[in-house]
């Protein structure tokens, strides 16, 4: 079950943000890092895969075109985790998570859902959280019952909108820790936006780095990661040394100059 | 907390909704027993009970006390279940019947109607003025849902639609009563001020029935509705399709506060603070919110129906002005004290 971007385009109204965009075949049990400066399409592309963009080109998981299949079929293939906090509201958060279950899966048994939202609240290290009310969480806590929404679902491709947004160092990790281990149990694969790229660099077997609308490099972390890359897409000076661990590491020295094209 | 330990708090929490639906169910049952027991007369319920055999009594219990109990009971679960839909699709916790401008297109209605002595062919004359009440109300929602629907069906644009009708329909009220003799404009101010002594069994039939009807549609939709206060993106990211649950849900929520305008006028408070006070005692899962809101809705509209009866003695005063003296700083002490608590 790999996944196939080809020749993808989208467009809000008039002005396009991705014309184009093919990547190599994603295998699974690969985290996929997606990294661009802002505006480079990263949250467009999720969002096109979720069914919530019109897009054209195609986007093969197992055999079938995301972009043309039923949105029955997409929902169970497909877990997004919008880049949005889940609101605060009197909602539990264990309701939350069973809310969320039974509105993409209303043919659980009641035992099996309730196993699995035990389950990946569990997992997670967030099952002290999980009677408490939305509006009572902080940010970072509610952004961790999101996740709990879309892995209690078990999809077969995770799309992660920056998840570790509102974390701290700890919970990042954590966040990222689970995220490959489910992908790796599932076969799954994990599309993940995000800012911070040696967290990336560290987690993910792959990056696709996002830039005029298409992909500017690919690749496992250590090739896909050079100065020339940093420099083109994200308009900075930096080093891509190693870490004692062997991981790259990335240092961001000073921005560079910003052409006009790269203004916000 | 264990996974066991988690499961066995969500079933306790799960069991204390249960139970709470349960006592608001037995307030309501005491309410409107409370409300036929109630009235003008004096007459006890014991009395009019024993004395089968009066006509005058029986009148009393059987056309007068029943239909107006239980018109309050069902117009309370119809505006309260009305307003916990609309604060939900449109994320607003100020959103009710009213916030579509429903509730002033069924006082021009009947407005009309009293003014210009419009009947609609086929029906009695009695009915005229709830069957203008309705369809304008009705006529009035579909507007709005359909010049929301051109501009994409979003919360903001659905609101400010109806905040819009809510002015058209004030301004053509003035209109009407500007032309109106004053025997038709008291008529239409006494319209406004909610009154349940205009009930009889049929309309207590036809708003039973529209709310009999809605009660199972939107107890489909539960998971949905609860999904969507998580926030618009995340519905969406759950397959709801939101645009659509909202206008679905507008639809079946005008019909549900019209039938209950059209019969008693504007009773406003209603559709508010149900929702707030099921949402303090259940919370949002919608498969005890919604029942709560209804129930909570019977609950204030009936104990509002007895206190109606009962403030001045010999006298009924119109029921919407005494939801609003004795509910709102009712309501207003509950939520502040909810807000000391957290």
């Amino acid at each position: 079950m790999s996944l196939y971007l080809d020749r993808i385009g989208v467009a809000y109204g008039r002005r396009p943000v991705l014309t184009g965009l093919t990547a190599a075949a994603l295998h699974p049990g690969m985290l996929v890092g997606l990294l661009g400066a802002n505006g480079a399409g990263k949250s467009t592309l999720l969002r096109a895969l979720a069914g919530l963009l019109p897009a054209h080109g195609r986007a093969i998981l197992d055999g079938t075109d995301l972009f043309t299949a039923s949105g029955a079929h997409r929902l169970r293939q497909v877990g997004y985790l919008p880049q949005t906090l889940p609101q605060a509201s009197p909602l539990l958060a264990y309701e939350s998570v069973l809310a969320a279950l039974r509105a993409t899966r209303p043919d659980l048994r009641d035992a099996t859902a309730q196993a699995a939202i035990q389950g990946i609240f569990d997992r997670l290290g967030i099952a002290e959280l999980a009677l408490r009310r939305m509006g009572q969480l902080s940010g970072g806590q509610r952004q961790m019952v999101g996740l709990a929404q879309v892995l209690v679902r078990q999809p077969r491709l995770l799309l992660l909108d920056e998840p570790t947004s509102a974390l701290d160092l700890r919970w990042q990790l954590a966040v990222l820790e689970n995220v490959a281990g489910q992908v790796h149990r599932d076969g799954a694969i994990a599309l993940i936006a995000i800012h911070d790229i040696n967290l990336a660099a560290r987690f993910c077997h792959r990056l696709l780095v996002l830039g005029q609308g298409a992909v500017l490099a690919q690749g496992p972390p250590a090739q896909a990661l050079t100065p020339d890359l940093l420099n083109h897409a994200y308009g900075i000076d930096g080093r891509v040394e190693a870490c004692s661990q062997g991981f790259p590491l990335v240092l961001a020295d000073r921005a560079a100059t910003i052409s006009a094209d790269r203004r916000l | 907390m264990t996974a066991q330990t988690l499961a066995a708090g969500y079933r306790r929490f799960i069991l204390g909704r249960m139970v709470i639906l349960g006592g608001l169910g037995l307030a309501v049952v005491l309410a409107f027993a409370l409300d036929v027991a109630t009235g003008p007369s004096g007459i006890r319920l014991a009395e009019l009970l024993k004395s089968a055999d009066d006509p005058a009594l029986a009148v009393i219990l059987w056309d007068i006390r029943l239909p107006q109990a239980t018109m309050a009971v069902l117009v309370g679960a119809a505006l309260a279940l009305a307003g916990a839909e609309m604060q939900t699709t449109l994320n607003n916790s100020l959103a009710s019947p009213f916030t579509l401008g429903l509730t002033n297109a069924a006082t021009l209605g009947a407005a009309c109607a009293i003014v210009f002595d419009l009947a609609l062919p086929g029906l009695p004359v009695l009915w005229s003025v709830p069957a203008l009440a309705f369809c304008f109300a009705l006529g009035a929602t579909l507007l709005v849902n359909v010049l929301a629907r051109s501009q994409g069906a979003g919360a903001d644009t659905v609101v400010l639609f109806g905040i819009a009708m809510v002015f058209v329909m004030n301004a053509l009220l003035w209109l009407v009563q500007y032309v109106a003799s004053a025997d038709a404009v008291q008529q239409i101010v006494f319209w406004t001020m909610g009154s349940l002594t205009r009930s009889s069994w049929e309309k207590v039939a036809l708003v039973g029935l529209v709310l009999a009807l809605s009660l199972p549609l939107s107890l489909r939709q539960v998971w949905a509705m609860t999904t969507l206060r998580g926030g618009e993106d995340h519905a969406r990211s759950f397959g709801i399709g939101v645009e659509r649950l909202r206008l679905v849900v507008l639809v079946r929520v005008s019909l549900l506060a019209a039938a209950a305008v059209s019969f008693v006028g504007t009773i406003g408070f209603i559709g508010l603070v149900g929702p707030h006070l099921a949402r303090l005692v259940v919370g949002e899962d919608h498969r005890f919110y919604l029942p709560g809101a209804a129930l909570a809705g019977a609950l204030v509209m009936s104990l509002a129906s007895t206190a109606s009866k009962s403030l001045v003695p010999g006298l009924v005063l119109p029921v919407g002005i005494v939801t609003a003296l004795v509910g709102i700083p009712l309501f207003m002490a509950l939520l502040l004290g909810q807000r000391r608590r957290s």
